[in-house]
């Protein structure tokens, strides 16, 4: 057993210290030792990003060791992703992000995707100024079980009500789990709008996310 | 009774004393939003503080020209000549974002694209894009607006200390990817912004400015975007070069929580904090912690009360701003932020009132029940 507690330790230590160098003679070594892909993604990585995703919102550690690890993650995940997708494994979920229409402000966004992505999620990263329109679009094309939403300023938030009622007009809106955040959302703001749920920071999106999955399609 | 002229009021709370009545002045007022008070473009920046019975000014205008949105200053295209030749009045004196620039169509409001200081090899658009800061022709512009509007007001130049320069022209994640990749071009970079505003600050100095507002986002809502450790090695060193340059009293602004860091951040010799953001912090802990040391400005609530609040709203949280911070001075109220055009025109003008009926020293505490 000496060897599982070694790999689960190396691999959880390249994550959380972002040595993403380290992923590809982890990942093999991991193999060769005769662990599946999945169970090296979903028992050793997604934990170790978990434990990053923690620190970060308990303020232990910053911006700049979370994204190193999280851009570790991803390394890890290109890697393990053809033998996952060979052996039949599908991403967690997928999601479609943006912020919505008249807001150019992709900071709070920019790390709700790279924390999603890296707790295993396919992730359809629409950008900045997303029209409700192009929302409905990316999720005829996609198929996600997730729409998140997100703005900073009071102004454009606004939009996160409109996008919805896109959603809903063009009969898509049963089909996915509406999450929204930004500075000045609020729960009572969400539950307004009719969102799903509000994630107050990055780790909470994806905690929520993680408890609704069973409930999508 | 009233009895300070508006420089006195403010450059007195500055220093933390007690001035007459809380002062009031704001980081910026968005083009639009002035257009709506004044019901005209072509109007002077004084004009605009007495109409609403504020105490100083900076940023701009759209005297000469149309009202514009917030960062159109900003865009790198041709930034050069408009900084030297500026057509409408500002008092803003920051470099340009090094990055690709976008514009949304219906507003006009431009946005960051994507940051361009992404290796070695790019630090050369430094020269194309910073204008020269010993160029004359804009201070000369500049102290010709100071002498015809200044009057009784306070007025203050917008600066940087190279950090959100730093940050936006490298983007947020490449910088904090280049903190372990690349440390020495992160540093590089905030070098070169620092030096250039020291050296528009040595102009300044020698210009009728009361102070200095400057502006260098460090922080979201939730924590600062680096460790101490970071602050200390990545920003600090290039930080001082500005500080040490100024010599005027100045307002540090950043958004969101700074405080696992303002204890280091104060050592820079600030005279004020802003904009204190209410989703970030609370203002009666920062005024606990630091109003000794540092003159709090801000903390009107700019994501619900100015402008989706009610003038009822607004009224409240002045008094409430009053009461908590402004007993013994040392206090100067302002937006969470800065007045943008979509803060309802009622609330400001119920903000203006409410400075006047609650902020009169010696306080009203009968008034502030």
């Amino acid at each position: 057993m000496t060897v599982v507690t070694n790999i689960h330790h190396e691999l959880r230590e390249a994550i959380i210290r972002g040595k993403r160098e380290a992923m590809e003679p982890l990942i093999r070594k991991a193999l060769s030792k005769g662990f599946r892909s999945e169970e090296i993604m979903n028992a050793m990585m997604i934990p170790a990003m978990d434990e990053v995703g923690d620190r970060f919102a308990k303020g232990e550690i910053y911006l700049p060791e979370m994204m190193i690890a999280a851009r570790t993650m991803n390394t890890g995940l290109d890697i393990l992703r053809p033998l996952l997708l060979s052996s039949g494994v599908a991403s967690k979920a997928k999601a479609v992000i943006g912020t919505v229409k008249g807001d150019i402000h992709d900071v709070g966004k920019n790390i709700v995707a790279m924390m999603l992505q890296s707790a295993g999620y396919e992730l359809f990263d629409l950008g900045i100024d997303v029209a409700p329109e192009k929302f409905v679009e990316a999720v005829k094309t996609h198929e996600p079980q997730f729409v998140l939403l997100s703005a900073l300023l009071t102004l454009t938030m606004l939009m996160m009500g409109e996008t919805i009622n896109a959603l809903q007009k063009a009969g898509l809106r049963g089909k996915v789990k509406v999450g929204v955040g930004g500075a000045p959302v609020t729960e009572r703001f969400a539950v307004r709008i009719g969102a799903d749920f509000y994630g107050q920071e990055a780790r909470a999106a994806v905690i929520k996310c993680n408890k609704l999955i069973s409930t999508v399609e | 009774m009233e009895n300070m002229k508006p420089r006195e009021r403010v450059l007195t709370a500055l220093m933390r004393g007690v001035p007459d009545r809380v002062p009031w002045i704001e980081n910026d007022i968005e083009e639009g939003l002035q257009e709506r008070i004044m019901g005209k473009t072509d109007f002077k920046p004084g004009e605009l503080c007495k109409k609403l019975g504020m105490d100083g000014f900076g940023y701009h205008f759209p005297m000469g020209g149309t009202a514009t949105a917030g960062q159109a200053m900003q865009a790198a295209v041709g930034f050069k000549e408009s900084y030297y030749y500026p057509q409408k009045v500002t008092f803003d004196f920051v470099p340009p974002w090094i990055a690709e620039m976008g514009a949304i169509p219906e507003t006009g409001r431009t946005f960051i694209k994507r940051g361009l200081l992404t290796s070695n090899d790019s630090l050369k658009l430094f020269d194309e894009y910073l204008p020269d800061p010993d160029h004359p022709e804009r201070y000369e512009r500049v102290a010709n607006w100071i002498a015809q509007f200044k009057g009784d007001y306070a007025v203050f130049a917008r600066i940087r200390l190279g950090s959100a320069s730093m940050i936006e022209s490298m983007g947020l994640v490449q910088f904090a990817y280049n903190v372990y990749d690349h440390p020495g071009l992160v540093k590089e970079v905030h070098r070169r912004f620092s030096e250039w505003s020291a050296k528009v600050v040595e102009h300044l100095n020698q210009m009728e400015f009361d102070f200095y507002w400057v502006n260098d986002d460090l922080a979201d809502t939730r924590s600062p975007w680096m460790s101490r450790e970071m602050l200390k090695e990545f920003f600090f060193p290039y930080q001082e070069i500005v500080a040490h340059a100024i010599k005027k009293p100045w307002v540090f602004h950043s958004d969101g929580n700074l405080l696992p860091i303002l204890d280091d951040l104060l050592t820079l010799g600030m005279s004020g904090i802003h904009p204190v953001q209410p989703s970030a912090m609370d203002i009666k802990e920062v005024a606990k912690r630091y109003g000794q040391r540092v003159c709090i400005l801000g903390n009107i609530d700019l994501d619900y009360t100015l402008t989706l609040g009610s003038p009822e709203e607004v009224d409240r949280e002045v008094k409430e701003r009053v009461t908590a911070v402004g007993q013994e001075g040392g206090y100067i109220i302002t937006s969470a932020n800065s007045l943008t055009d979509y803060c309802k025109t009622e609330n400001v003008w119920a903000m203006a009132n409410a400075i006047k009926k609650y902020g009169k020293y010696p306080l009203d505490q009968n008034l502030l029940k």
